[in-house]
């Protein structure tokens, strides 16, 4: 009946006040700016004019689906073996998997230009073989490719991380009740995963869908993403934050309603048969 | 052997949420003696040991100690130790750093701590445990470790929070004489909670039976369980059979539509009472010679006796006896004067006392370690 | 079955580490071309010793990482702990969904919000130039925090409330109690928190881009170099980079596995 305590409530009150300056008011000021014009008056201009920008929003949040679809079905299979392996290398490949993590993602994402521009490694290879040169870079695959390959950890480690805390005995009940390694894996191991996979596709989703970055590097500056849209207005000047914030809090809105659908599957645990 | 109070809580009430849960509770605890707060889930028992530590003030009322007030005294600053129910060691400290944890908060010198350490854990029979972690002790030696940390503080009053609600039944037994021990030794007042009737009877000086906020009995094992105040001491202690009656005049009542001698007085002329008569205390006679008549209706085995059930007009009776009897057969019963005990009339009449749902009661006995914050 | 899964393992880790190795076996080209290796060479290692905007902006981030990490480690862990004792149920809920917003929302978001806020307040204040040092670090901060007030409430939740009790029992004063008791008991939160903010810190790169103005760190370094061509000294920095991480990451593990094998050798 009493809640725990280890200390006085008022020793949060620097964070609360920290939080309210850095958190809650700079969101508000986008939204004072995406409602007003340069000059400061209420407009409803700048939304209006977001229809121009439908094509990065749908193409952002295509490719965002199509790359986390495909890092889910990579790191599904990877998280499940790796709770197959002993216990030490299960570490150690955590470990390895964590690592590209720790680098820069600009660097690792700018490596992949020398691996699939024309006279890049795979061209290169393939030249040997009489084959090619293949349009590699500078195409949605490669785009597509880059958040794959960025976000992927993101992925493994939620779905490893709850994959590993599976009882066994639950998996030995599923067994002595009679259930194939098929009924084993629907039944039992993918509903106790869903958690991870909850959590691992909002963490690849949300920057996947915002990233200003990959795009530019491996799509070729052709590829207007949302994310290279709002970075394009911002450096054109102040002239045009309004329009900027305009579209950052569309995305924004567009984010939190995903993660609120994502919730609500989180939710619902186990009432659904898969 | 000095008798004044060295603890007493006058008035007090505490509700959290608008939920009273101590309503107007006097109490005097005595110098050197050992008290048992004995109770069910709820009733308060732990919420007055808080008070008394000084984790919880109350809403009304005073705590004294030593003959001053020491409501708003915090914890630290009070003269009491404690005792948890989960122990409550710290878990990166080793055996001999818990028990020092005290005496170096009062920044005593290396050398006394460390002849106190070894006093306290010869004391409590873990010498040699110094160099031990927390997570590799049994629990019962996590008790011990337990009470060698409060009493290295010389508390003078030592409070214990269903401190053996964890361990099993053997090992319980066996800490029930080690911490009376303990207590004689050290001659300082131990005030225990427990919701185990038995453990409250062999072990204390004095029993304070609790329930909804309220001290339903306060008295030696004996006179709690010899003399219950009502229908829910009688019950909560021991195993009683409680029926209703009416006093006719002194030493007369009557129950279960007979009349009875008894050693009981004091009350109205023809005033409704409560009856106790414990299971142990009923004779099985044949019918001619029986006082009531009945037939039983269950039987059970419970080695040292058998346990049988009695429907006397339509009332179910415990009785204890060593002989051995038949479902369906038809028994008297003999009751002495002085097996019966006459009580006034509580919210609790009614309640109580009837054993129609005997297996019922039987699952409530072996209630789990109950957790109260 | 069990060829197989590793065979799957070691393909997902070659995915992971094929850019890696380019970036490695390019850094030690002797000509400046990231396409074609010529012979082997660590002039773009030594190079880096002489490159002055890059040891200021290696100086900037480490800066940066340091004192973010420690100030939203204090700040992060006594919010937690204030947190905890918030009975107010509506304003308990209030105040961990302002905490989350940082962690949900994209990375553009909260860096253009900062900005905007910043610049805000520096028109306010009449200032021309806002972004800078401070701003850095105030964004970098508040990015933080979530991270470590969600890694040190879980073990404030564990932890035994009679143990506080026990400290205020055996004499000590709540502040006391505080740092003898509950802050051991949360250390592995609170130092999981400070790693995790010192190396998200670190990586920044998006948050950093709106609110640094001319404060460069190194990401906003590297970034402004693949804008233009590469030269194997990013490749040169980054291989660095990658293996101090690599080294400091053995050496946690080492000491984590050393603690773990007292711990299960005690319980044995």
């Amino acid at each position: 009946m009493n809640k725990k305590s280890f200390g006085n409530r008022l020793i949060a009150s620097p964070y609360i006040v920290w939080a309210a300056i850095f958190i809650i008011v700079p969101l508000v000021i986008m939204v004072y700016f995406a409602l007003t014009d340069a000059s400061g008056t209420f407009t409803l201009q700048n939304l209006a004019s977001l229809g121009r920008y439908k094509k990065a929003f749908a193409i952002s949040i295509l490719y965002a689906i199509i790359a986390t679809v495909i890092t889910l079905l990579l790191a599904y299979p990877m998280a499940y073996f790796m709770t197959k392996l002993k216990v030490s290398s299960q570490k150690m490949i955590m470990m390895i998997v964590m690592l590209p993590m720790w680098m820069n993602f600009l660097i690792r994402t700018y490596s992949w230009i020398t691996i699939l521009a024309n006279t890049g490694i795979i061209n290169t290879f393939l030249a040997k073989l009489g084959i090619g040169p293949l349009k590699l870079i500078n195409t949605p695959g490669a785009v597509i490719l880059g958040m794959v390959y960025d976000f992927i950890p993101y992925m493994i480690l939620p779905i490893y991380s709850v994959m590993s805390k599976i009882d066994n005995s639950l998996l030995e009940a599923s067994d002595d009740l009679g259930a194939n390694a098929f009924n084993k894996f629907k039944k039992v191991i993918f509903p106790l995963s869903r958690p991870g996979v909850i959590s691992g596709i909002t963490m690849v989703f949300v920057p996947s869908v915002s990233t200003f970055y990959i795009s530019q590097k491996l799509g070729g500056n052709k590829t207007m993403l949302v994310g290279d849209t709002i970075e394009y207005f911002f450096n054109l000047g102040p002239d045009y934050y309004n329009i900027a914030s305009s579209i950052s809090l569309i995305l924004m809105i567009l984010i939190m309603i995903s993660l609120f659908v994502m919730n609500k599957f989180s939710d619902d645990d186990g009432g659904v048969v898969i | 052997m000095q008798k004044e109070n060295i603890v007493e809580l006058k008035d007090i009430s505490v509700a959290f949420d608008n939920e009273t849960v101590l309503d107007n509770l006097n109490l005097q605890i005595k110098d050197k003696e050992f008290i048992t707060l004995l109770g069910p889930s709820g009733c308060g028992k732990t919420t007055t040991l808080r008070l008394i530590a000084g984790f919880l003030e109350p809403n009304n009322g005073d705590v004294v100690f030593e003959g001053k007030k020491i409501n708003g005294v915090p914890a630290f600053k009070r003269q009491v130790n404690t005792i948890f129910q989960r122990y409550a060691l710290f878990p990166y400290l080793n055996v001999y750093e818990n028990v020092a944890f005290g005496l170096r908060v009062k920044k005593m010198r290396e050398a006394e701590i460390k002849e106190k350490v070894t006093e306290m854990l010869k004391l409590v029979n873990l010498s040699g445990f110094e160099k031990r972690s927390i997570d590799t002790l049994s629990g019962g030696q996590q008790q011990r470790v337990a009470i060698a940390r409060a009493i290295a503080n010389h508390p003078k009053v030592l409070l214990l929070d269903e401190p053996l609600a964890a361990l099993d039944l053997k090992l319980r037994k066996d800490m029930q004489k080690e911490l009376k021990k303990i207590q004689q030794q050290l001659g300082i007042t131990f005030i225990f909670v427990t919701h185990d009737q038995e453990e409250a009877l062999t072990m204390s000086d004095r029993v304070v039976v609790m329930d909804g906020g309220k001290i339903q009995q306060v008295g030696t094992p004996q006179d709690i369980y010899n003399e219950p105040k009502n229908a829910f001491v009688a019950d909560f202690i021991g195993e009683s059979n409680i029926v209703d009656g009416v006093m006719l005049k002194d030493y007369y009542v009557e129950f279960s539509g007979s009349k009875f001698e008894c050693l009981d007085k004091g009350f109205s002329p023809n005033e409704a009472v409560d009856v106790v008569v414990r299971p142990e205390d009923v004779d099985i006679v044949p019918i001619e010679q029986g006082m009531l008549t009945g037939i039983v209706t269950s039987v059970s085995f419970l080695g040292v006796h058998y346990e049988i059930i009695v429907d006397i007009g339509g009332f179910k009776w415990m009785i204890q006896t060593t002989d051995e009897h038949f479902v369906d057969d038809k028994v008297g019963l003999y009751i002495e004067p002085d097996a019966i005990h006459i009580m006034k009339k509580s919210e609790y009449s009614g309640l109580y006392g009837d054993y129609s749902s005997y297996s019922e009661e039987h699952d409530l006995l072996s209630e789990p370690l109950e957790v109260e914050e | 079955m069990k060829f197989l899964s590793r065979f799957y393992i070691g393909l997902i880790l070659f995915f992971l580490y094929a850019p890696v190795l380019v970036m490695i076996v390019f850094s030690f080209n002797s000509s400046s071309s990231v396409w074609v290796f010529e012979e082997f060479s660590t002039k773009w290692y030594l190079g880096l010793l002489s490159d002055s905007t890059m040891l200021t902006a290696l100086k900037h981030t480490l800066i940066i990482a340091v004192l973010s990490a420690l100030i939203s480690t204090v700040l992060g862990t006594a919010a937690a702990v204030g947190i905890m004792a918030i009975r107010n149920k509506l304003a308990n809920r209030l105040i961990m969904g302002a905490t989350n917003i940082p962690m949900m929302n994209a990375d553009i978001v909260t860096g253009i919000s900062l900005m905007l806020l910043f610049i805000f307040i520096g028109k306010l204040f009449g200032m021309t130039e806002s972004l800078g040092f401070a701003t850095v670090l105030i964004a970098h901060i508040t990015f933080n925090l979530p991270y470590v007030i969600l890694s040190v409430m879980p073990k404030l939740k564990q932890t035994d409330a009679n143990l506080h009790e026990a400290a205020l029992d055996l004499g000590c004063t709540p502040v006391k109690a505080f740092f003898k008791v509950i802050l051991p008991s949360i250390s592995t939160g609170i130092m999981t928190g400070m790693i995790m903010a010192f190396t998200l810190s670190l990586d920044d790169f998006v948050i950093s881009y709106f609110t640094c103005g001319h404060y460069q760190t190194l990401p906003i370094i590297i970034y402004n170099m693949t804008k233009k061509s590469v030269t194997p000294d990013t490749y040169a920095l980054s291989t660095l980079i990658f293996i101090v991480i690599f080294v400091l990451l053995i050496f946690y593990n080492m000491i984590s596995s050393k603690n773990e094998a007292k711990t299960t050798k005690r319980r044995v």
